[in-house]
């Protein structure tokens, strides 16, 4: 039968579907491949020390002591709210120090790490994308390529490195900073003593938690600079693709921080 | 030397259908063609901005896509001024115009040779290096970017020099300006230039030899004087229009 034949026989919602189905496969290995390829370049400049330690302090300061304040507002307020809800539903049996564990475990496994992302992916992700985007469109990539410099080593590597390091700082911060607010939140609203909030907190602490927390920080921190370097880098068409290519990034590291962050517990928890 | 040969290309549609041109060495050559005729696809095929589908390009004999080293031979030997000179927004001008020294080249040079040496590009292209250094691109004139994106293509002394559009955006003073700067600069640094432009009149006016794509393809090789008697239809409408345009340029000029 002819194929164009047997295709005509198949429903056109079906079609329909099937073609829209394989444009979205296709997009998403045509990013994964070349997210795979741009982390190998990254790791090769990396190893053959092409990358300007200068960029990377550079960067390190924007990412890191740039995005500190707010950082801090995100981190006491995930406490204060953990701290806050969770007094309210503990009105009944449940001992109050419980408290201190429920806010210390919700903070250093999740909200630390994946609110300090989002952060993140607005604060840093959505610049780099930008920045890098409007170097393409103004033809200034060609121009490091003109001139013999390899723009992975000088503007990713350092993006992605500072990015790497960077993260696991500031979840770190993040986390101490929500526990720390929780603690007060906890005192004030629910009356519990910081005694009885450390004596619940270390009640149910297992130090394994605290590195859970900072490998998800440095897949955060490796999988924001990554995407949005790479979605810079493939911006086309003037002022209005570098908008749609900053919204499209932001949106995909959205959606990949929230999917990583669901593949953690089944890694790593169990 | 520079020689294309059967360079093709398409993106969504066919930009360059086996483009053979040469272009000699020490000749100052200009490539004209209706928009959207593959001019600056053409040029970017030179030193692998943009690859061929299918073809080949050889600077002094030796093929820009044979190896990666080979690329790196040939943009050492290149200079390349872009449209909008696509200086780096986040350097000073000394800094943009470091860039075009080879990296080897600025690890083994003296910091004050490498500051004479971007000095003297700046004021090959009468710009005052005292005022224009310390300025990050953002704080200077269209064409006083134009002229810094030439002192970046000029300072790493290459052998041939690739123009995209250089007037561009220009008014018409300027772009006179930089048309003698262009003319001078081949002259003095003894480099082989191939200017894309839109100015007819002007790549007529200061070029040896002339070409025109259109569709994709070669539509004419030759000196001016042949450009200008060409009797071929498609190259006498392009000249007209190009005259009339420039006319009205002048007019419309302050």
């Amino acid at each position: 039968m002819n194929p164009e034949t047997s295709l005509n026989a198949v429903p056109g919602p079906v079609r329909k579907w099937f073609r829209k189905s394989g444009k979205v496969a296709e997009l998403v290995f045509d990013h994964t491949g070349a997210l795979g390829v741009l982390l190998w370049s990254v790791i090769r400049a990396a190893l053959r020390m092409q990358v300007p330690s200068r960029a990377i302090l550079r960067q390190l300061y924007v990412m890191g002591v740039e995005s500190l304040p707010i950082v801090f507002v995100t981190g006491a307020l995930a406490g204060i709210v953990t701290s806050q809800q969770g007094g309210y539903q503990m009105t009944g049996a449940i001992p109050q120090y419980v408290l201190g564990s429920l806010v210390v475990q919700t903070v250093v496994l999740e909200m630390g790490p994946v609110l300090t992302a989002i952060v993140l992916v607005g604060r840093v992700g959505a610049r780099i994308t930008a920045e890098l985007g409007t170097m393409k469109v103004s033809e200034q990539l060609d121009a490091y390529h003109s001139l013999s410099r390899d723009p992975i080593a000088l503007l990713a590597a350092p993006r992605v490195i500072a990015g790497v390091v960077a993260m696991p700082a500031l979840v770190g911060f993040a986390d101490m900073i929500g526990i720390l607010a929780g603690m007060v939140a906890a005192n004030l609203d629910s009356g519990l003593g910081y005694e009885s909030f450390y004596y619940g907190a270390r009640l149910f602490w297992h130090s394994y938690d605290l590195f859970y927390s900072f490998a998800k920080a440095v897949v955060f921190g490796l999988a924001i600079p990554l995407i949005s370097v790479h979605m810079g880098f493939r911006t086309k068409g003037g002022a209005e693709g570098v908008g749609r290519t900053t919204t499209d990034a932001v949106m995909f590291m959205t959606l990949t921080i929230l999917i990583l962050d669901a593949m953690f517990p089944p890694l790593l928890l169990n | 030397m520079i020689e294309y040969r059967q360079i093709h290309k398409s993106f969504d549609h066919p930009v360059l259908s086996g483009v053979d041109l040469q272009v000699e060495q020490g000749e100052m050559f200009a490539l004209f063609g209706p928009s959207g005729t593959g001019k600056s696809v053409l040029l970017k095929t030179t030193i692998a901005l943009i690859q061929p589908d299918y073809g080949d390009v050889l600077i002094e004999g030796e093929s820009v896509y044979a190896s990666s080293a080979a690329l790196y031979r040939a943009r050492r030997k290149v200079g390349y001024v872009f449209q909008n000179a696509a200086l780096f927004d986040s350097l000073n001008v000394f800094e943009n115009v470091e860039m075009g020294l080879a990296e080897e080249e600025l690890k083994a040079t003296p910091t004050m040779e490498v500051a004479r040496r971007v000095w003297r590009a700046l004021e090959i292209v009468n710009l005052d290096p005292a005022v224009v250094l310390p300025k990050l691109p953002s704080e200077l004139s269209g064409g006083m970017r134009k002229r810094v994106g030439i002192a970046r293509a000029i300072v790493g002394r290459p052998k041939i020099l690739l123009w995209d559009e250089p007037t561009t955006g220009l008014d018409p003073v300027n772009t006179v300006a930089v048309e003698r700067l262009i003319t001078r600069l081949s002259g003095e640094l003894e480099v082989t230039s191939l200017v894309v432009t839109h100015d007819i009149e002007g790549g007529l006016d200061t070029c040896d030899r002339v070409a025109m794509l259109d569709q994709g393809k070669l539509r004419f090789c030759g000196t001016p004087d042949e450009f200008r008697t060409s009797d071929d239809n498609v190259v006498q409408a392009f000249v007209d229009r190009a005259a009339a345009v420039r006319a009205l340029d002048m007019a419309e000029a302050p």
